[in-house]
């Protein structure tokens, strides 16, 4: 082993739910480590984000210089959050996120983030902001920070989590961490598909070493792609701005190849509902990839957007905010300035961008494996079928708890060595990709692996391709990981061999979300099959759990954790299900 | 969509390994709009895949400002910025390479 590092908590990610479980984690008085697997507080999905923090109205006007809508409430949230998640929430974790927001608000202002709108029931921040103040917190308190590392495997003993391998990819030696407990910030596994709005970390390494170890994923078939992301120029590709910028503009226009307003032939309510707040998510992302696969999509596979009847001044008005001078981040967009202004078309589509399921956990953010905590996208969190509140309270609400209780347990337990065996043959198996002379170039079956997921995993699926892709996947599993080579034998800063042992974890991955996907025959929120256009109330309000089993894996039905708000019964054709869901919306205004 | 090949020449250099840098030039079909990492995806998925640029966990958008190198000689983002034709790319110093275009921390 190159290095050792021993610690009590050990929190894999550095985006937004990596750093709050390590600061509250800290602020308990244990020692903590953070692993990021990029640039500190400049990888994972959190600095690419708008981006909003949401919570209840009436917490949010009690908080000094914030608007919010008194008349708003816990109740509210709690029947918007549902409602939106198409009764598929865990209703346990949908109340902790309404408990725990409005005190993780106070806490993001107290560290200095700068808020740019404050409305109903959100505020307007960034992303980059959220995380420099998560990183003066994080340095103020004294959380050991690790960068450009990266997690290969958990290591347990006794049916609890112990340690973990851990790569530098710099230098590509081999790190032995020693940890009494571990919360999984990983973020989602964007890298998986292609086009993608998420970092190029994002591979999904936490979850599928999670689930080796033996913790539960639960329902992974959903997985968000959001709407309006540019495909074209090259250099945009990816981008989410059109998005932000459509949605607060509140509109725009949408046509397919043959230059049709698609969205026309919907019914008018669920396209208000679904371009004015962000529903437009699953809404748009379905209608767009109708036309794709119609034949009347985009060369790149997307459709068109043009401002439409949305006057250039309120254009003008939204960019002075989220994008001034036309920079969008370090993008320069005063091209697409131009183009909006002229009222030209720019092409855009969909791409993954969120994913619903994730690590089982309960309440107090325990997985199934004793020591092991999830928090953030990587977990199987609050918003059920389909997420329209905010992503980055929940990271924030569960990173602070996930830390504070693994903290708790941490107090208790004892360190343990990983056994030399295991560390070893953990070694020699991802030293693999190395040692082969001769075989697969793991960039090449990274990209076909990606457009294939995109194009059989997306927001319309139907059992035939399912089927397919399902094959594709146990084929490459079977006949080209274990025969993957790179190139170059040089350990420093080697991009083949991460592709090569990422590869392993996104397919991994891949195959369980789209056999849950094969499993449940209907259509609920972001889960949309051609063959089964139901929303089945009676048989599907379940969450697909999924467990190592032998040499495979085992999908167990789990019904819906319920408190508060009774269940649905009946079936449903989707998108009238979708409007009655949007129409249950309470009486607060706002893009949630 | 893909034009006219252009040349793209890169700075080679492994301080492990190499006595000293060295320059390869590859062909890259023209897109226009394209940025200088979109050429070495190209390069790196198509060509040369040991090839290193700062890519394992970079953003491609214009954030985490990992990829700043030399286009043409000019400072700036790899990931933002924009190629015309025949370009050159190398990291801002050669004596802080980690290996090609990656450069070490806290340089």
């Amino acid at each position: 082993m190159d290095r050792v590092i021993e610690t009590d908590v050990l929190v894999v990610g550095g985006g937004g739910a990596g750093f709050r479980a390590a600061i509250g984690a800290r602020q308990r008085g244990v020692r903590v480590t953070l692993a990021s697997k990029g640039p500190l507080a400049r990888c994972g999905a959190t600095p690419m984000a708008g981006a909003d923090f949401t919570l209840d109205g009436r917490s949010m006007s009690q908080i000094e210089g914030l608007a919010g809508d008194p008349n708003d409430s816990p109740e509210k949230v709690m029947n918007d959050i549902i409602t939106q998640g198409c009764f598929l929430n865990n209703q346990k974790l949908v109340e902790q996120y309404i408990r725990r927001a409005p005190q993780c608000l106070r806490e993001l202002i107290e560290w200095g983030i700068h808020i740019k709108i404050s409305d109903q029931r959100m505020i307007f921040t960034t992303g980059t902001g959220i995380m420099d103040a998560l990183l003066r917190k994080a340095r103020a308190v004294g959380v050991e920070l690790l960068e450009d590392i990266t997690l290969l495997d958990l290591v347990t003993d006794d049916g609890a989590v112990i340690g973990a391998l851990g790569l530098d990819v710099r230098s590509g030696d081999f790190i032995e961490f020693r940890t009494k407990a571990v919360v999984m910030a990983s973020g989602g596994w964007h890298k998986a598909f292609w086009p993608t709005t998420g970092m190029r970390d994002l591979a999904g390494d936490g979850l599928a070493m999670g689930y080796r170890a033996g913790a539960a994923l639960g329902n992974m078939e959903f997985i968000t792609f959001c709407c309006n992301v540019f495909l074209s120029p090259p250099a945009w590709m990816g981008s989410i701005a059109p998005y932000v910028l459509s949605l607060l503009a509140g509109g725009g226009r949408l046509t397919n190849s043959l230059g049709e307003e698609f969205l026309q032939k919907y019914d008018p309510y669920t396209v208000k509902v679904g371009i004015t707040t962000e529903w437009n998510k699953s809404f748009i992302s379905h209608a767009t990839m109708r036309e794709v696969r119609e034949g009347k999509g985009s060369p790149n596979g997307g459709v068109y957007y043009s401002r439409g009847d949305v006057p250039w001044e309120k254009i003008e008005q939204v960019a002075a905010l989220m994008c001034p001078d036309w920079r969008y981040k370090a993008i320069d967009l005063s091209n697409w300035g131009q183009m909006l202004k002229n009222n030209e078309p720019v092409e855009v589509g969909s791409a993954a961008e969120y994913f619903d399921g994730g690590l089982v956990v309960n309440d107090r953010f325990e997985t199934d494996l004793r020591g092991l905590y999830a928090a953030g996208e990587c977990a199987l969190g609050a918003f059920g079928a389909n997420r329209v509140f905010a992503a980055i309270t929940e990271m924030l609400v569960q990173g602070a708890d996930a830390g504070d209780n693994a903290a708790c347990y941490a107090q208790t337990a004892k360190i343990l060595a990983p056994g030399r065996e295991t560390l070893f043959s953990l070694q020699a198996a991802a030293e693999e990709p190395l040692r082969r002379s001769d075989g697969l170039n793991p960039a090449k079956v990274r990209r076909i692996v990606q457009e294939a997921a995109h194009k059989n995993l997306g927001p319309i699926r139907n059992r035939e391709e399912l089927e397919a892709f399902r094959g594709f996947l146990e084929n490459v599993r079977r006949e080209q990981l274990p025969n993957l080579a790179t190139q170059s034998k040089s350990r420093i800063y080697n991009k083949e061999w991460l592709d090569a042992l990422e590869l392993g974890n996104m397919v991994q991955l891949l195959e369980i979300a789209t056999v849950s996907a094969l499993i449940r025959t209907e259509s609920r929120g972001v889960h949309y099959r051609e063959d089964c256009p139901l929303t089945d109330n009676d048989q599907w309000l379940v969450e697909n759990v999924v467990r190592r089993a032998g040499d495979g894996f085992e999908i167990t039905p789990r019904p819906v954790t319920v408190t508060g708000m009774a269940l649905p019964t009946g079936k449903t054709p989707y998108l009238e299900f979708m409007k009655k869901m949007m129409a249950s919306h309470s009486d607060t205004g706002g893009k949630h | 969509m893909a034009s006219a090949n252009i040349k793209v020449r890169v700075f080679r250099f492994d301080p492990s390994v190499d006595k000293q840098p060295r320059y390869e030039d590859y062909q890259v079909p023209f897109q226009a709009g394209m940025s200088a990492m979109d050429a070495l995806d190209y390069i790196y998925q198509n060509l040369d895949s040991t090839l290193a640029y700062y890519d394992h966990a970079g953003c491609a958008l214009g954030i985490c400002g990992r990829c700043t190198g030399r286009i043409n000689g000019k400072p700036g983002l790899l990931c933002q910025t924009i190629i015309a034709g025949d370009v050159t790319l190398e990291p801002l110093s050669a004596a802080v390479v980690l290996k090609d275009l990656v450069v070490k921390t806290g340089q």
